[in-house]
């Protein structure tokens, strides 16, 4: 279980994330989701730690993380964002071995690891393994970065927009391939997305962030059936206000 | 030209020790300093514009100025030395510059990534911040390279051997021959040691361990090779003498003179630091890093012991001369060679006779429409003072340049009048004449041999040698050696030869 208590992030003109405590149970997957400068980016941060909170703490299985060296945690923790950050100077293999090789695994179960999870994402280890990350496709680079923050097998997974940059076909790939792996895997993760569709298909609950604030927190039903506040219901509103836009353009088209 | 050649292996092999050893000490201190510098960007400023401003002294000045620094501290003034002080100094900033610029342009994203991923700061730096900097790193190494292998050639002034000695000992000789060996050689060097060092990093980048352990192979062989021959150099016969010259014609073939003598008489092994800068020859002699050397009566009375030039007997100089030095410095003055090379003013005969000019006082009516050109240092000199206030010359132009340079502006009517040296063999040469000083402003500059203190202590064979010397050269035959070694291309040390296998040297006493 990952708790959030009264993280507080002060900078000197404003407070990015203020006072918010959460709990996200073992295999449950949190979406996080507001507007920009709502914060949700930078709570992820404070989780594993890139930012250190002004005040709060965050506990992992009753653990305090503040315990133990940021980057030993980090190691414990998979992070994966929009813009990837494959290093281009290592293969796909090398990248995706990265952490196992800091917590000094050996050779074998490192290259095991590799196959078996490059496997996982669908990219044949024996045609990607010693590419360079330069002649990946942005989908394939998303699928080696997923792979680069599971190596390890984390306690926790940390996901900042990572399908955004994607075009619409691929991204939906991604997010189902990353819905199966993750249920195959029964992982527990956080997920930023300014996305409510993506939030409301993956989502076990959805923590709506407004200013630094948590405004709601809840599974998908719960915030439908009763939103907060006239923001939540506006952001829940969105998906179905899309779908129900395009299904007019296109019934317009087919009667026509 | 084979002659020339026959001194390659010993000039290259000091000038790569000299370059090796700079660029390596440089890259192990600015390397390090760029990742300071860029982990705190408050660095910058100062370290940066302090590399900066080391850069803009000129290679030559930041050479000359680390003897008084080293004499200061008490250590050895000339030599490989200072001279290695002052290249990696110079070296400094590319790398500096390179390494901050490299680490500056990573990809934000890829430190996020390295520390998502559980990195600490180390680990960031060694598995991703230098290997992804190392080709913009490595491009700073490349141009401190070829910086440093030019800028040794400067080292030969402050007693460095390096690929230097061809080229000053060249110019002042007249000798394209030897210029040009130089200039090759350490061209050759300095693109030979840029390519090794490129293909050292492509083959890091690339992965192509044979290609890197080819140019790490190449590049410690050539270490080890130059520091090999600089050991024999070292381990050689038991402290050398060393002899040192001043970078004009005379000085090489005196220096020779010195060396042959010494060696016919006590079969000694002697070692000779050509092209020495003027005061630098003086100050090592004085801490005993030179051991013998010929400067001039008037040079010591003006610039060493800051006398004003009025009207002084030639043997009453010499005389306190003599007697400041034993006294004040400890050096032993071994003789009076029997010439004088005084600082002349002299012009082409024909524009003497146009002018209507055969004396410095009838010069001083027409200078305001002539131009004068005198080597580096005549202008600052005290001489030139004294000859400004006693003859009241002020010129249209005055130009400083490289004395080999001055006779063939001289001779193209470039410059009406130059500060000639009485010895030199163009005088005659070019038909020359020299102006008389008729107030007798320009004190005398008797060739003396100067040896140092400790010379004096512990070879006394040695300067009982050099005392043979004494009165045997007049300033006809100095000229007409000037002119072996200007006109007819002949080397410093046959000239040298010839003259000692004369029967007696001719001996004569110096006039008085």
């Amino acid at each position: 279980m990952i708790e959030l208590r009264s993280l507080t992030r002060r900078y000197a003109e404003r407070v990015a994330v203020d006072d918010l405590s959460l709990s996200i149970e073992s295999g449950e997957l949190l979406v996080l989701v507001g507007g920009s400068g709502s914060g949700k980016t930078t709570t992820l941060r404070l989780v594993n730690r890139l930012i250190e909170p002004t005040s709060g703490s965050v506990w992992i299985d009753g653990a305090d993380t503040r315990a133990e060296a940021a980057p030993l945690l980090r190691r414990r923790i998979g992070y994966c964002f929009q813009q990837v950050g494959l290093f281009p100077h290592m293969t796909v293999g090398e990248n995706v071995a990265i952490t196992p090789t800091l917590l000094g695994w050996s050779a074998a179960q490192i290259t095991a690891r590799v196959d078996e999870l490059l496997g996982l994402v669908a990219l044949d280890p024996s045609a990607y393994r010693d590419r360079r990350p330069s002649a990946l496709s942005g989908g394939e680079a998303q699928r080696v970065g997923l792979a680069r923050a599971l190596a390890a097998r984390p306690l926790l997974m940390l996901l900042d927009e990572p399908f955004g940059a994607l075009d619409p076909l691929t991204r939906e790939n991604l997010q189902q391939e990353f819905a199966s792996i993750r249920r195959e895997l029964g992982l527990t993760a956080i997920f930023v997305t300014h996305d409510m569709a993506e939030a409301l298909l993956l989502g076990d609950r959805i923590a709506v962030l407004h200013t630094g604030r948590l405004v709601q927190v809840g599974t998908p039903a719960e915030l439908l059936r009763a939103p907060a506040d006239e923001r939540v219901a506006q952001l829940l509103r969105t998906p179905r206000r899309q779908a129900e836009a395009l299904d007019a353009l296109l019934g317009r088209r087919s009667d026509s | 030209m084979s002659e020339q050649l026959r001194l390659l292996p010993g000039y290259l092999s000091a000038h790569l020790a000299l370059s090796l050893a700079a660029l390596f000490v440089a890259a192990l201190i600015a390397i390090p300093l760029g990742i300071a510098v860029h982990r705190r960007r408050a660095l910058e400023p100062p370290l940066l514009g302090a590399a900066s401003a080391i850069q803009t002294i000129p290679g030559l000045a930041l050479l000359a100025v680390m003897v008084p620094l080293f004499a200061a501290i008490g250590a050895r003034g000339i030599g490989a030395w200072p001279a290695l002080v002052a290249l990696t100094l110079y070296g400094l900033l590319p790398i500096l510059r390179n390494t901050v610029t490299g680490l500056a342009g990573i990809d934000p994203a890829l430190r996020e990534a390295a520390r998502g991923v559980g990195m600490t700061p180390r680990e960031e730096l060694w598995r991703v911040e230098l290997p992804l900097a190392l080709p913009v790193i490595v491009g700073g190494v490349r141009t401190s390279a070829v910086w440093v292998v030019g800028t040794a050639t400067l080292a030969t002034p402050i007693g460095a051997t390096s690929l230097g000695n061809y080229i000053f000992s060249g110019l002042a000789t007249r000798n394209n021959a030897a210029v040009l060996v130089g200039c090759v050689a350490a061209a050759t060097l300095a693109l030979g040691l840029d390519q090794l060092i490129r293909l050292l990093e492509a083959g890091i980048r690339a992965r192509r361990r044979s290609w890197w352990i080819t140019a790490v192979a190449l590049l410690g062989a050539l270490a080890l090779y130059a520091a090999a021959s600089a050991g024999l150099r070292a381990s050689g016969p038991a402290r050398a003498i060393a002899i040192g010259a001043k970078p004009f014609t005379e000085q090489y073939v005196l220096a020779e003179v010195l060396a042959q003598q010494i060696a016919a008489r006590t079969g000694a092994a002697t070692h000779s630091l050509p092209s020495l800068g003027s005061t630098v020859a003086f100050d090592a002699l004085a801490a005993g890093d030179l051991d013998v050397y010929v400067d001039y009566s008037g040079t010591i009375w003006a610039t060493i012991m800051h006398r004003d030039t009025a009207s002084v007997q030639r043997d009453q100089l010499l005389a306190e001369v003599e007697k400041y030095l034993v006294e004040q410095r400890g050096i032993t003055v071994a003789g009076a060679l029997g010439f004088e090379n005084s600082y002349a003013l002299a012009m082409r005969a024909d524009r003497a006779r146009e002018l209507g000019v055969s004396r410095i006082g009838e010069l001083a009516r027409r200078a305001p429409e002539l131009e004068i050109g005198g080597d580096y240092e005549f202008f600052a000199r005290a001489e030139w003072r004294a000859l400004v206030a006693a003859y009241g010359l002020a010129f249209r132009a005055q130009r400083a340049m490289d004395p080999s340079l001055m006779y063939g502006a001289l001779r193209e009517r470039q410059v009406d009048v130059i500060s000639a040296y009485s010895t030199d063999g163009r005088i005659a040469a070019d038909a020359l004449v020299v102006l008389d000083d008729d107030r007798r402003v320009i004190p005398p500059y008797d060739a003396i041999v100067l040896a140092s203190a400790r010379l004096a202590r512990e070879r006394p064979e040695a300067l009982a040698a050099l005392r043979e010397l004494a009165g045997t050269i007049d300033a006809a035959a100095m000229r007409r050696m000037n002119a072996a070694v200007d006109a007819e291309g002949r080397s410093p040390s046959d000239v040298a030869r010839e003259f000692l296998a004369r029967p007696a040297s001719a001996a004569r006493s110096p006039r008085s």
